[in-house]
């Protein structure tokens, strides 16, 4: 017994074996170079707009802003992506394409940008990773089969997770320390002493505001905080993923009316002539032409 | 756009490319400065005014310390222009971080983060460094005030030799010992970022190793393709990544718990750093200034009144960290380590150079005259928004005792010789 059902699902394609062999050309044309690379050059960009530095410097990473931000970006184009992969190609990879993308180009800036070219040793420009948190959004997707929960439950947990994840990583930079009397952390001792023209300290926006006020557990209240408005900005692009992912073409019927084909990969074959033909399943007449598009 | 046109396109295209290439190729040397003449004038000479810098020593090896260190006044004039110094930091202007930072005091109080400065404060900062990238390096002092910017002090060539590979940055823990820096959790966050990248493109390749998107589209726009592309195998994955995910953060998380049970949050506090003042017999009043811009030279007419009981001799006009010496600054004051290129030992004129007698009032009219106005782009102060101009006036006694007095005032520009008077 096959692990896979993919010959029932070719089968169900109605490819021909040449076609069969063409799609898998366009999967990797089409997804390493175009998708692949379009996500993470776009997202790359975008999420050093919006939380660059909070990600960037070993001494923003706070309890605070850096809990709150970071995930609130992260989500953002895998909203959109997961909507586009798994509307068109139930795919439940979208978030995780997302963020090993934004990773594979935030790697290559640190290596090449950071390290080489700005000589800041690659602990102190070590990013977040979200991957952990992209994979339960994925698979939650996946389990649910709804955007609606995912939006619920898996981005919940990809933003309550962040803080986990990290601390991982990050843990040690909190450890304390004195110099010259005052008590700081090895971050923020790092901080300090790789100098950065551009960026003085009062540069940083950590620790400020009142969500610290529960107790003292910032933590936590900023993770809370982060997962309710990524609930809603994950919403949000899930909608901008449908707005700027439609594909539809305009069809003039025999009269001569325009109307809208949303179900445009079976324009040409005998299942559209059924849909869209006349009630008794009788192919579309030849006056019936493919005139406009856009997708 | 016919065949034609494209082959123009991409023939100037080319060429364009290629000018570019051969341009950086042939012409790119280091930057010798860090643009701090390009700071307006009414900026430099009206906020932080520099003075006694020090860059000490100016050849250093990797992982020896230096010193950067002098004095700032902060202008009483600060111009309306500009934001307040209510959160400041003083700053290394450095090509990257050359040199990391040990320690810095402004006034005997450490800074490690930003602090308010008061208007016509004066403050003494030591700044002491490390040795870290081996090169010929252009070092300022900087003052970042939050809203307006760094403000560039004077800069000076700093020499690190050595070897960048023997760099090491030790800092002593509170709970015990020592880590460096450069390496500190480095191989650790490689490896969890190296295990997240793996189990992220393990989650795609299974996918990615059957058909992806032209057929699962075909099968999903048909009837009961929704359900034929739910494959259980794919939701058996599923449940078991989402259990090793849960279970990977929550060792993670546990492990670094108890590997570092004693942390500290970033310390986002303020220090409040004491001005103290300059003191000087001296008063001084701008009764007028003006600016000859063909003669390069600054002219005021001063009143100066000497209330102490030694006769003072005015011997230095600096400003924006650019200095006018005559002899009587340069035989008082002459730092042989202070860049030749900011400093005009003979751009101080005065018509009556004998000193202030104690009691006695009198104008004097000193003209600071050299081609470091035009150099340094101070002669852009036409320019400005601003027509005022401040800086410091130092005097000295017989026994070398310095009097320091900040002077700020309206300023005329003078456009031609026909009116240079």
């Amino acid at each position: 017994m096959a692990l896979f059902r993919t010959a029932e699902i070719i089968k169900a394609s109605k490819l021909p074996p040449e076609g069969v062999k063409l799609s898998r050309m366009i999967d990797a044309v089409y997804f390493i170079p175009i998708a692949y690379l379009g996500v993470f050059a776009t997202f790359h960009m975008h999420f050093d707009l919006l939380a660059g530095d909070w990600d960037f410097w070993i001494d923003w990473k706070d309890r605070q802003f850096w809990v709150t931000v970071t995930p609130i970006v992260e989500v953002m184009y895998p909203g959109a992506i997961m909507y586009y992969f798994w509307t068109f190609y139930r795919q439940p990879f979208g978030a995780t394409v997302s963020i090993t993308g934004l990773l594979v180009g935030k790697w290559i800036t640190i290596v090449f940008a950071w390290y080489w070219w700005a000589n800041f040793p690659m602990n102190f420009v070590m990013p977040a990773t979200m991957i952990s948190s992209a994979l339960i959004l994925d698979c939650t997707l996946l389990l649910t089969r709804s955007w609606m929960l995912t939006a619920i439950f898996g981005v919940w947990a990809f933003a309550m997770m962040f803080y986990p994840t990290q601390y991982a990583i990050f843990a040690y930079s909190k450890q304390p320390m004195v110099v010259d009397g005052q008590l700081l952390s090895l971050a923020d001792y790092m901080g300090f002493s790789y100098v950065r023209t551009g960026t003085p300290e009062y540069i940083r926006i950590i620790e400020v505001g009142s969500l610290r006020t529960f107790g003292g557990h910032t933590v936590w209240i900023s993770a809370f905080f982060s997962a309710f408005v990524s609930m809603l900005v994950f919403t949000i692009w899930w909608q901008i993923g449908h707005f700027v992912g439609q594909s539809f073409f305009w069809v003039k019927g025999r009269r001569g009316v325009m109307s809208r084909k949303n179900d445009t990969m079976l324009v040409g074959t005998d299942e559209f002539a059924v849909r869209h033909g006349d009630l008794a399943g009788r192919p579309l007449p030849a006056a019936a032409t493919l005139a406009e598009g856009k997708s | 756009m016919n065949a034609k046109n494209i082959f123009k396109l991409c023939v100037i295209g080319s060429v364009g490319m290629a000018t570019l290439g051969l341009t950086l190729a042939f012409t790119a040397s280091p930057a010798d400065a860090h643009g701090e003449r390009s700071q307006e004038p009414f900026l430099r000479m009206r906020t932080a005014q520099w003075y006694d810098t020090r860059w000490n020593p100016q050849k250093t090896n990797v992982n020896e310390e230096a010193m950067l260190s002098g004095k700032i006044h902060i202008a009483e004039d600060w111009p309306r222009a500009v934001v307040k110094p209510t959160r400041t930091f003083i700053n290394v202007g450095s090509p990257s971080s050359v040199f990391t930072r040990l320690s810095s005091k402004v006034n005997g109080t450490p800074m490690f983060t930003s602090a308010g400065l008061e208007l016509g404060g004066d403050y003494e900062y030591v700044i002491k460094l490390r040795g870290r990238l081996p090169g010929h390096h252009h070092i300022h002092p900087m003052l970042a005030v939050n809203g307006a910017g760094p403000i560039a002090g004077p800069g000076s060539w700093m020499d690190i030799e050595g070897n960048y590979k023997d760099f090491m940055n030790p800092a002593k823990l509170l709970v015990g010992g020592t880590v460096d820096t450069e390496t500190a959790g480095l191989a650790n966050g490689l490896f969890w970022h190296g295990l997240w990248g793996f189990l992220g493109f393990a989650w795609i390749g299974w996918f990615a190793i059957r058909p992806m998107f032209l057929i699962r589209a075909r099968v999903l726009a048909q009837e009961g393709g929704d359900a034929l592309l739910n494959d259980p195998v794919d939701r058996v994955v599923a449940v078991g990544m989402l259990g090793v995910v849960l279970i990977l953060i929550a060792i993670g998380f546990y492990s670094a718990e108890s590997k570092f049970p004693y942390t500290v949050p970033l310390q986002a506090g303020e220090p409040k750093i004491k001005a103290t003042h300059l003191r000087s017999d001296l008063t001084i009043k701008v009764l007028n200034a003006d600016y000859d811009v063909p003669g390069r030279a600054l002219r005021m007419t001063l009143q100066v009144t000497n209330s102490g009981e030694e006769p003072l001799s005015i011997g230095e006009f600096t400003t924006a960290g650019i200095r006018f010496l005559n002899k009587v600054g340069v035989a008082n004051n002459l730092d042989p380590g202070y860049p030749a290129e900011i400093m005009a030992v003979d751009g101080l004129h005065m018509e009556d150079e004998s000193p202030i007698a104690p009691g006695e009032t009198k104008e004097i009219l000193l003209d600071s005259r050299d081609s470091l106005w035009e150099v340094q782009r101070l002669m852009d102060l036409v320019n400005d928004p601003e027509q005022r101009f401040g800086g410091l006036i130092m005097a000295w006694d017989e026994a070398g005792n310095r009097h320091i007095n900040s002077i700020a005032a309206a300023i005329i520009p003078v456009f031609t010789r026909a009116n240079a008077g």
